[in-house]
C-alpha cells in the first residue's frame, strides 16, 4: 500500500520535527528524507551495460580526453578526495585554476541537473562540458575524436557498446555517464535507519536529525532522498578568499563573467559569483545556487560553491547566525537572500547533534581499482 | 593569353628557356622582374613592441606552455628546425613551420593557403586552433589585462584596454618588422657561383616560374609530387592531428587517406585535383630553416635542388610544367649558392627578441574588491 506524499510528509514531519521544535515549519512544501534508491534514473538513449561501464571507467581516467592530454575527469573528481576535488576551488587546467569547487561524482547520477547552477541537464552534457572547458578540460571534439581513433583498444570496445565506425566523442560521454551511474552509495547509516534498521544512527545522530527536521530548519532544502531540493538559493556564502590573493584565480573569475556573457556594466563591477544568474540573467537569481545533496559530504571537504568552509560544523555554524552577508545580499548587485535563514539559537551542543547526524549520511568511501589506460597505436592496426 | 597581360612582367622564364636552347617552356607563367630587395612596410612602434612582447608570452596558450616563439625561433628564421613541428602538448604537428621573414607581405597563409585575408586572422587561427596554441581567446584577454606591463602596452600602442581584438592588432604589427635584410643578392655581393645559378633560376631550371618577385614566391599553390612524410602516417600522434585537421576541414574519406590533402580543403573539387597542392614558399633565409617542403622531407637545398632536376614526384595531379630539367650537378650546386644569397640577417637582437624573459605567472590585483574589472 503506497501513501500519498504529502501525508506521508505531513506524517514525517510531525513525527521528527515540527512536535519537537514547535517550529512552524509548512511541511506539505517539502518531501521527507528518505533512503537512495540503488538504481538512478537511466535514460532511454543510454542503457547501461556492463561493457559501457568499463569504458566508461576507462575514458573517466584518461587525459587525454582533454587539450593537453593532461587532465582527466578524474584530476578533480578524485577517488581519494571524495570523488571530487580537496581544495576550495578546483585545480583546473594547466595554467588556470578553476572558479568553483569541485563536486563529488557519487549519487550525482540522481541529480536533474549537474553543475553548482545546474548548467547541465544530464551526465551526459556534463562531461563534454567540463572536459572542454577552458579552465577545466579545455579539449576540443575533433582532437579528443581523432585520439580516441588512434587507440586501438578504445575502437575495439567503442564498436562492441555502440555499434560499427570508429569511436564517437558523444558516446565517450554516453559511456562516462553510465560509468557514473555506478557510483552510488546508499549504505549509509541514515539510509539503513530510514529502511528501518533503527540502531542505524546514534542517540546523538537522532537528536541532530530531529534538529535537522525541526528546529534547525535543514529539512526545508535538505530533503527527499538526496537532501536535496535541487532549487536554488543565494545563502550569502562568502565570496572566495582566493580571489583577493591569487593573480590566476582573479584572471578566472573576469573569465567566467566574459564567457558566461554579463554586461559589461556588471562585468566591471562583479566581485562574486552569481552562480543561477548566468543561466537565466534575471537579477533575482544573483548569487543563488543548487542546494547540494548532502550524501558523501564526510569525504568532500572544503564545502559550498566556492570552498568557503573547511568542515562541517563551519556550515552548520554558519546556518545558525542565519547565513551570510555577500553583495548578492547586501544590495550591491543585489538583495537576493533566501528569507528561510534566519539565527537558529543552536547551542554548542545542538551544533555538535546536528554534524553528528549530518556525518551519517557518508557510509564507507567507495574506491575503485584505478583502470589501466590503453595505449595509441597505428590506425591500419585493428 | 596575350602578352599585353604581362603589363610591367616580361615572360622571363620563357625567353630564357628559348635562350638557353631548353626544350621546356612555361606557356601560362608571367614572372615579376623585380627580385628584390624586399620593401619594409610602415610598422607602428609601440604596436610593433607590444605584438613583440606577446609573440614571446607562453600565457598566450592554453596550458601556459608554448608561445608563438617555441616554434617559431629567431636564430632559425623563425621557424623550428624539424620537419614536422611540435604542436600543442598531447599533440604532434603535420606539417613543416614555415618561416614568418616577410609574413606580413604574403597574400595567403599556412602551406595551403587557406587564410587569405590577413595576419589578423591568421593570429586568430594560430592562438586558438587545438593543436596549435589551442587558447581560448577569451581567457587569453583576462590574463592579458592581468600583467600592468600589457595595460600600459595596450595605452600606449592606442589599443586601449587589453583585448583579443589589440592582441591580433599587435602580433602582426610585430610581424611586419620580421623584413629579409643584408641578403648578398639584396647587397650586389653575389659570387660568380650564385650569378650562374640565378641564371639557371631564371632560365633552364624554370624556378622563377612559381618563385617570382622580391619574396621568390607567387603565393599560389602547386602540386609538384613532394612526397609525403612517412612520419606523419606512421606516427599515431602525427595521424591523429591530421585526421582531426581533416575531419574540421571537411576532407572526404579523411579516416582513410595516407595523403595530406593540402589546398583540396580550399574548394573541395570533386575530382580531388588540389589534393597535393601546396603555397609555393618563400625562398628567402633558406639558409636558417631547413629542412624544406611543406613537410620537410627534405634536408638540404641540394635535395630540394635535385628532386626537381628530376622532374618533381610522382602525383596524378602533378604540374604538367615539372619535367626533368637536365641539369648538371655543377649547375645544380650552383643553384644552391644562389639560394643561398638570399638569406640575410639573423633577426635575433634585442630590436627582435624581449631583453629580459616575459614572466610566466601572473600578480594578483591588490585591493581586488575596489579595483573595477
Amino acid at each position: 500500500m503506497t501513501m500519498p506524499k504529502t501525508i506521508s510528509a505531513l506524517l514525517t514531519g510531525a513525527a521528527l520535527g515540527l512536535v519537537a521544535s514547535g517550529m512552524a515549519l509548512a511541511a506539505e512544501d517539502f518531501p521527507p528524507l528518505a533512503p537512495l534508491p540503488d538504481t538512478p534514473p537511466i535514460p532511454m538513449d543510454n542503457p547501461q551495460s556492463e561493457a559501457k561501464v568499463q569504458l566508461g571507467k576507462m575514458l573517466f581516467w584518461d587525459p587525454r580526453l582533454g587539450g593537453d592530454a593532461s587532465t582527466a575527469c578524474v584530476s578533480c573528481h578524485n577517488p581519494d578526495q571524495g570523488w571530487a576535488f580537496g581544495d576550495a576551488l578546483s585545480r583546473g587546467y594547466p595554467g588556470t585554476v578553476h572558479w568553483r569547487n569541485s563536486q563529488t561524482v557519487i549519487n550525482a547520477a540522481f541529480l536533474g541537473k549537474q553543475f553548482w547552477a545546474g548548467a547541465a541537464k544530464s551526465l551526459e552534457k556534463q562531461a563534454p562540458s567540463a572536459a572542454k572547458g577552458a579552465v577545466a578540460g579545455n579539449g576540443e571534439n575533433d582532437v579528443m575524436e581523432a585520439r580516441l581513433a588512434f587507440i586501438p583498444e578504445y575502437r575495439k570496445r567503442f564498436r562492441e557498446v555502440f555499434g560499427p565506425g570508429y569511436p564517437r566523442i558523444d558516446d565517450a560521454w554516453r559511456a562516462i555517464a553510465a560509468f557514473e551511474r555506478t557510483l552510488i552509495v546508499n549504505d549509509t547509516p541514515v539510509d539503513r535507519y530510514l529502511r528501518g534498521d533503527k540502531s542505524a544512527l546514534s542517540e546523538q545522530q537522532l537528536r541532530g536529525m530531529a534538529l535537522f527536521n525541526g528546529k534547525a530548519g535543514c529539512i526545508q532544502c535538505h530533503n527527499g532522498p538526496l537532501a536535496s531540493d535541487e532549487k536554488y538559493y543565494n545563502l550569502g556564502v562568502p565570496p572566495a578568499e582566493r580571489w583577493e590573493e591569487d593573480g590566476l584565480a582573479q584572471i578566472t573569475f573576469r573569465y567566467e563573467q566574459y564567457a558566461k556573457g554579463v554586461t559589461q556594466e556588471i562585468y566591471r563591477k562583479i566581485k562574486d559569483d552569481a552562480g543561477l544568474y548566468y543561466r537565466t540573467k534575471l537579477p533575482e537569481d544573483m548569487g543563488k545556487f543548487r542546494t547540494p545533496a548532502l550524501r558523501y559530504t564526510l569525504y568532500t571537504a572544503p564545502y559550498m560553491h566556492n570552498g568557503a568552509f573547511w568542515d562541517l560544523e563551519e556550515v552548520v555554524q554558519f546556518y545558525n547566525a542565519g547565513g551570510g552577508e555577500n553583495e548578492f545580499t547586501d544590495g550591491t548587485m543585489a538583495a537576493n537572500k533566501t528569507p528561510l535563514l534566519k539565527p537558529l539559537g543552536l547551542s554548542d551542543d545542538e551544533v555538535a547533534d546536528l554534524v553528528a547526524f549530518l556525518e551519517g549520511f557518508s557510509g564507507d568511501e567507495l574506491r575503485v581499482e584505478a583502470p589501466t589506460l590503453p595505449p595509441y597505436g597505428p590506425l591500419d592496426d585493428n | 593569353m596575350s602578352t599585353s597581360q604581362s603589363g610591367g612582367y616580361i615572360r622571363l622564364a620563357l625567353f630564357s628557356a628559348l635562350l638557353s636552347g631548353s626544350a621546356l617552356v612555361f606557356p601560362a607563367t608571367t614572372v615579376a622582374q623585380d627580385f628584390g630587395p624586399v620593401a619594409a612596410p610602415e610598422v607602428n612602434p609601440a604596436r610593433a613592441e607590444l605584438g613583440k612582447r606577446l609573440f614571446f608570452d607562453k600565457r598566450l596558450s592554453g596550458d601556459a606552455a608554448l608561445s608563438c616563439s617555441s616554434c617559431h625561433q629567431p636564430d632559425k628564421a623563425f621557424t623550428d628546425g624539424l620537419a614536422l613541428s611540435e604542436a600543442y602538448p598531447g599533440s604532434k604537428g603535420f606539417r613543416n613551420t614555415p618561416t614568418l621573414m616577410n609574413t606580413a607581405l604574403r597574400a595567403n597563409w599556412f602551406h595551403d593557403s587557406r587564410i587569405g585575408t590577413n595576419l589578423n586572422d591568421v593570429t586568430r587561427e594560430n592562438l586558438t586552433e587545438d593543436y596549435i596554441m589551442n587558447m581560448d581567446m577569451r581567457l587569453m584577454q583576462e590574463r592579458i589585462k592581468q600583467d600592468p606591463v600589457y595595460v600600459e602596452m595596450f595605452e600606449k600602442a592606442g589599443l586601449g584596454e587589453p583585448s583579443n581584438g589589440g592582441v591580433r592588432k599587435a602580433i602582426p604589427e610585430y610581424l611586419k618588422t620580421l623584413i629579409s635584410r643584408g641578403a648578398p643578392f639584396d647587397k650586389g655581393e653575389m659570387s660568380p657561383a650564385a650569378q650562374r645559378g640565378f641564371d639557371l633560376f631564371r632560365g633552364k631550371a624554370g624556378c622563377a616560374a612559381c618563385h617570382s618577385g622580391p619574396l621568390f614566391t607567387d603565393d599560389k599553390v602547386h602540386n609538384i609530387g613532394v612526397p609525403e612524410n612517412p612520419d606523419l602516417w606512421s606516427d599515431p600522434m602525427r595521424h591523429m592531428t591530421w585526421v582531426a585537421f581533416a575531419s574540421f576541414m571537411g576532407v572526404e574519406n579523411y579516416m582513410n587517406m595516407r595523403r595530406d590533402v593540402g589546398a583540396q580543403i580550399l574548394r573541395h573539387p570533386a575530382d580531388g585535383r588540389d589534393i597535393g597542392s601546396f603555397r609555393t614558399p618563400t625562398l628567402r633565409e633558406l639558409k636558417y630553416t631547413a629542412p624544406y617542403m611543406h613537410n620537410g622531407v627534405f634536408d638540404t637545398l641540394f635535395e630540394v635542388v635535385s628532386f626537381y632536376n628530376q622532374g618533381g614526384g610522382d602525383d596524378p595531379n602533378k604540374d604538367p610544367r615539372l619535367r626533368p630539367l637536365g641539369l648538371t650537378h655543377a649547375e645544380q650546386k650552383d643553384i644552391v649558392v644562389f639560394l643561398e644569397s638570399l638569406s640575410g640577417d639573423l633577426l635575433n637582437t634585442p630590436e627582435f627578441v624581449p631583453a629580459a624573459p616575459v614572466p610566466t605567472n601572473y600578480d594578483a590585483i591588490e585591493n581586488w574588491r575596489e579595483t573595477t574589472n
